[in-house]
């Protein structure tokens, strides 16, 4: 038996201590020694992104060198050279142009592959996680939800991690380098820089403050309107028996126009803040250009450390005007990745977050074994107890001889269906012991015993694809024969004839209440070594005649098994062996 | 369990045909919705760049003019300094302005063509055949469709004005040398910067066209695995496939991040080649200003203005990198939206039946798409105007397909459908995300207050709603999140009841509800029923027991039809489910 490494699966503490726990009970999960998807998956590649983040703003610094050779060659066509003498100074910058864009290239690949294999370890910690989550745990996170946040919501990371850390790195250093080049030649248009540049993020800060929380406004509004038209379409069969299309395409369009004004208003203000970078940076560019123009033409004698600049020297201060703020131009660019980014974090930790376990489920491939006689089943003191508190039964004891069939019946709400999923293991009890077959449930046998189990649930869940991999569930161990008789047993061959192995749709749209049940009895037929049937209101919303089919399908399927019927049908409970009435808690 | 496998590494990769086609439509509503402010963001951002370049260009010629002019100071004193400093500050407001206004302008010319495209999109659904699409995959569809939406929002803030302003740039860039120094450098120009700009992304979209399809499949499957693994939780436990399910969702993001590798790769490369390109332009106007100098042609100040508006001439172009991705989402969103944005074919009305009736088919056939068997097979009824009819029958037997038939939802293949206009209550209670009031006005726009508090005290729901905050501004969420489930269907017989149609066609009215609420719930519904006609699709005894007469369908026919009082109506009574 291999066990996948997991984060360790705590278990809640039974409240009030009662003493040693049992031989058997459902213990915590054995701690592992190296837990690696543990550790935080913003640290994943950080080496590799730093470096990629390196390399593109030591590309950044590149234009340093061509913008010296431009102003050296115009300096020189000033002087009279010829276009021979340029030569030289061209192909350097060709050269230079074309290490930069390797240089770029390289860093920016090294980022994504970075931020990539982040999201990857994300998506397997939370994939993880959501597994072995009892799918008792009343706040296990639902499906839509789930994949919502797995799917696009965790996209935000990577250009999080591969653009915004990348562009803060050139923020931090290139405006430092190229003040660090002008001062030597001229402290005036370093100045001018200088000046220029922390009123930047000072500005940026005073309209940012409103400027975020308006963007994040109207990315909720943008999300409500999705949310307007897909609301729409979703009861599109109630607007149309209305007649009410034309009704809702005019709301739908008035809502929308009403979004535009509204976020046009809170744009006018978010944009302010790259306008006054925009601003800082053209006027920046604008009086180093002044100054520059009138330093050579003498009017302004200072600024430099003695002596004039040469023509040549002017213009490569003008030249790496505009660059000084390209870095603060790109970094305000890609500001709101980092929103999103820290977003997506916050989402999926939450998912990661461990709730009520569910015993064995990070077991992988319980070994294949011969099937085994029937077993029984024995619950001894059981309790549980859930998230909120509620108890649905108390030391609960029940034993089920090998073979026997039992029918639990009660109104809802006596917990019937919860004792089930004991049973089954999928989730842990609170006190007390489950044995199947005289293995007692836990952790380590939970997967085992499970194998000999069969779950036919009131409600099953149809997977995205054909009729046939919905009854197989991809369990290599299953051939297509027994698949094939597995259909003709739940009678779904015939009522699916014509259109075998085509698609179930979502939620099993296409399938009947009847025929999901069926599919369901399919799945527990197939496997041979089911030796201990598990029925949860198998006939709840069916009609009196697919019910008593069911109930015919449900006793066929049960012979020379053991089986265990939660109900509250009093004409299914009185076909059983036994039956045994739970009471509502008070 | 998705049988669909992600497509191997090493395929021959086909030649990809860009399908532009399928941007007409899209590019024609963005057009008839708003194209002043369209036309206007472009030209904005055309005024932008053209202001950085002559910013930029205008600086270089004056620094090198001055310098020369610093020489002597006789010369110095002549050279007006105040024209070109002016002009520089000048043109450094007109572009932090023009970019302004450019922002304020492109969004505000999304966000109304978005808003028009959401009209269409729900028009275009809500014709009769698509309606019937998107409720066999709705999860699936409408992901796609914000997907969709949101990308073709792109197409105009991050392909189009980048692509027209880099035009822009490259004209403007290639008539200013023109005018220097003749059409030949500025065509050599210009042409450099329309093959390099338009060229690589061009490439760019090409080369990325497969994996962002690739990648949208792989999304999908990322999202179904996911719901499968929470969803069906516990047949996957109970299987022992638990494990294999987290391996299929780790290979679905393994197969993601292959074709986000293979995009950064596309973008990678395009930024590569801009910026080798770029360099090379450079290097090229760094010689072109060089010879014209050297012949004579022009002066060291006009060479620094062709040398940094060269320089300023790329900026626009690095815009077209992520132009060049998003145009293949886009290409891919307009596709799949093409159909939709088509114009609809009305539905067909079903004719008038002669006076006295209220249903007539006659040997009516249907057929759902790909179906093997007819769903409603020869059928031939009559309705008399103020009969009661129970259509029952197991699940699948053509109930719904009869329901849908009457009310002119679905099209018979053969036979006639003859019906008086219809309102349905849909077996699926569907509420929006609106306030009560509207929710209830979707039946009856015109309805004032007192009709709506009328419709509710008939339906049983007075008294709730008034003990509800804001009463019928009360705002319900999601599928009608904050109501149970017998306020939601009263709420739903309510809104039936604003309706003033001879026939009411209850599609399964009391599914799903505990016996004392169903049976409020048809109270009401006999009671104002009055002389309407009723036809109920159920396989409830309680509710077929509202009518005098049923159809027992089977396979699509109808296979007896006992009245009331005859031995076989309470036999198939007793047949139906008792709660």
């Amino acid at each position: 038996m291999v066990v996948e490494t997991a984060p360790a699966v705590r278990r809640p503490r039974p409240k009030g201590g009662e003493g040693v726990a049992p031989h058997g009970r459902l213990r915590p999960a054995p701690a592992r020694a190296s837990e690696p998807e543990a550790s935080d998956p913003r640290a994943i590649g950080k080496r590799q992104a730093s470096i990629g983040a390196a390399l593109q703003a030591a590309g950044a610094l590149l234009f340093i060198g061509q913008a010296a050779l431009i102003a050296y060659g115009i300096d020189a066509i000033a002087a009279g050279a010829g276009v021979a003498a340029l030569l030289l100074p061209a192909g350097i910058v060709l050269a230079l142009g074309v290490l930069r864009a390797g240089l770029e290239a390289a860093g920016g690949r090294l980022c994504h592959h970075a931020a990539r294999a982040a999201l990857t370890a994300l998506r397997g910690r939370v994939g993880l996680a959501l597994a072995v989550r009892s799918p008792l745990d009343r706040e296990r996170p639902a499906a839509g939800l789930a994949a919502s946040a797995i799917a696009e919501q965790a996209e935000a990371v990577v250009p999080y991690l591969s653009r915004f850390r990348p562009a803060r790195m050139r923020a931090t250093f290139v405006p430092l380098v190229i003040f660090a080049v002008v001062l030597p030649l001229s402290w005036a248009a370093a100045l001018v820089l200088l000046v220029a540049l922390p009123l930047i993020p000072l500005f940026m800060a005073l309209i940012g403050m409103r400027a975020q929380a308006a963007s994040e406004a109207q990315l909720a509004q943008m999300g409500d309107m999705n949310g307007f038209l897909l609301d729409r379409l979703r009861g599109l069969s109630t607007i149309r028996a209305l007649d009410a299309v034309d009704l809702t395409a005019a709301r739908l369009r008035a809502s929308a126009e009403d979004l535009r004004a509204r976020t046009m208003a809170v744009l006018r203000i978010a944009f302010l803040s790259s306008a006054v970078l925009e601003l800082f940076s053209a006027l920046g560019v604008a009086m180093v250009a002044v100054y520059v123009g009138f330093h050579l033409l003498g009017t302004m004698e200072f600024g430099t450390w003695g002596g004039r600049l040469s023509l040549g020297e002017g213009l490569f201060i003008l030249m790496l005007a505009p660059a000084f703020f390209e870095p603060m131009r790109d970094l305000s660019a890609v500001w709101h990745d980092r929103a999103a980014g820290e977003a997506a974090f916050a989402t999926l930790d939450r998912l990661s977050m461990p709730g009520l376990p569910l015993p064995g489920a990070d077991v992988v491939g319980p070994e294949p074994r011969a099937a085994a006689p029937a077993p029984g089943v024995e619950l001894r003191a059981v309790s549980f107890r859930h998230a909120g508190g509620t108890a649905p039964f108390d030391a609960f004891s029940l034993a089920v001889r090998p073979g026997e069939r039992v029918a639990l019946l009660g109104p809802s709400g006596t917990g019937k269906s919860t004792l089930l999923a004991l049973v089954a293991g999928l989730a842990p009890v609170a006190a007390g012991e489950v044995r199947i077959g005289g293995v007692a449930l836990a952790p380590e046998t939970a997967a085992d015993l499970r194998a000999g189990m069969a779950w036919i649930g009131q409600r099953p869940h149809f997977f995205a694809g054909s009729l046939r991999a919905n009854v197989a569930l991809g369990r290599p161990e299953i051939s297509a024969e027994a698949v094939d008789e597995a259909l003709t047993f739940s009678v779904l061959g015939g009522v699916t004839a014509g259109r075998h192995g085509i698609g179930v749709g979502e939620d099993g749209a296409g399938l009947s209440g009847g025929e999901a049940l069926r599919l369901a009895v399919a799945r527990a037929a197939v496997d041979p070594r089911v030796q201990l049937v598990l029925a949860d209101e198998p006939t709840a919303h069916l009609d009196a005649a697919t019910a008593a089919e069911m109930t015919e399908a449900l006793l066929t399927l049960a012979s020379g098994r053991t089986l265990i019927v939660a109900t509250h049908d009093p004409v299914l409970a009185a076909r059983m062996d036994r039956i045994v009435r739970l009471e509502a808690r008070a | 369990m998705t049988p669909r496998q992600s497509p191997p590494a090493a395929t021959a990769r086909p030649r990809v045909h860009l399908p532009w086609a399928a941007l007409k439509p899209v590019l024609a509503l963005f057009l008839a919705e708003r194209w002043p402010a369209l036309a206007g963001g472009a030209l904005l951002a055309a005024l932008t760049v053209l202001a950085g370049m002559t910013l930029l260009s205008l600086s270089g010629w004056f620094i090198a003019a001055t310098a020369i002019a610093g020489f002597s100071a006789g010369t110095a004193l002549a050279f007006d300094v105040f024209g070109p400093a002016a002009a520089i500050r000048f043109l450094a407001l007109a572009r932090t302005g023009a970019r302004y206004g450019e922002r304020l302008v492109t969004h505000e010319a999304t966000l109304g063509v978005l808003a028009g495209l959401r009209e269409q999109l729900f028009r275009g659904w809500a014709a009769p055949g698509a309606a019937r699409a998107l409720l066999a995959r709705p999860a699936r569809v409408l992901f796609r469709l914000t997907e969709d939406i949101d990308a073709l929002g792109q197409l105009y803030l991050r392909v189009l004005v980048p692509a027209g302003a880099a035009v822009v740039a490259a004209l403007a860039a290639g008539i200013a040398l023109a005018c220097v120094t003749g059409p030949l450098a500025g065509a050599a120009l210009g042409g450099g910067l329309l093959l390099l700009g338009l060229g690589l992304p061009y490439a760019g979209a090409r080369a990325a066209y497969a994996a962002n399809r690739r990648r949208i499949h792989a999304m999908e499957a990322l999202r179904a695995r996911t719901i499968d693994l929470v969803a069906g939780q516990t047949e996957l436990a109970m299987a022992g496939r638990l494990p294999a399910q987290r391996r299929r969702l780790i290979a679905a993001d393994a197969a993601l991040a292959q074709a986000d590798h293979a995009l950064n790769r596309t973008e990678t490369l395009v930024g590569a080649g801009f910026g080798i390109g770029g360099a090379a332009l450079l290097a090229g106007a760094l010689l072109l200003a060089g010879w014209l100098a050297q012949s004579g042609e022009i002066g060291a100040p006009v060479a620094a203005a062709v040398v940094l508006g060269t320089l300023a001439a790329l900026e626009p172009f690095a815009a077209l990198r992520r132009g060049a991705l998003e145009l293949g989402r886009t290409l891919l969103a307009s596709r799949r939206l093409a159909p939709r944005l088509a114009p609809q074919p009305a539905g067909v009305m079903p004719l008038a039946p002669p006076a006295g009736l209220a249903v007539r088919l006659s040997r009516v056939d249907f057929r759902h798409a790909d179906a093997a068997r007819p769903a409603v097979d020869d059928v031939s009824v009559v309705i008399e105007a103020g009969a009661r009819v129970a259509v029952v029958g197991a699940s699948g037997a053509g109930k719904s397909s009869l329901m849908a038939l009457i009310a002119g939802e679905a099209v018979p293949g053969e036979g006639t459908v003859e019906a008086v206009a219809a309102s349905t209550l849909t077996q699926r209670t569907e509420l929006f995300q609106d306030s009560l009031r509207d929710n209830l006005r979707l039946a009856a726009p015109a309805a004032d207050d007192a009709a709506l508090w009328a419709a509710l005290a008939a339906a049983g729901l007075a008294d709730d709603v008034r003990a509800m905050p804001g009463g019928l501004d009360a705002r319900l969420g999601e599928g009608g999140l904050g109501l149970s489930g017998g306020q939601a269907r009263r709420l739903a017989v309510a809104r039936l009841l604003l309706r003033d149609t001879a026939l009411w066609l209850l599609d399964e009215p009391t599914e799903g509800l505990d016996a004392q609420t169903a049976e409020g719930v048809l109270s009401s519904l006999a009671e104002r029923a009055g002389g309407r006609t009723l036809v109920v699709a159920t396989h409830i005894r309680r509710e077929a027991a509202l009518c005098d007469r049923l159809l027992v369908m089977a396979q699509g026919r109808v296979i007896a039809r006992p009245v009331r009082g005859e031995p076989g109506f309470d036999a198939a009574l007793a047949g139906l489910r008792p709660d």
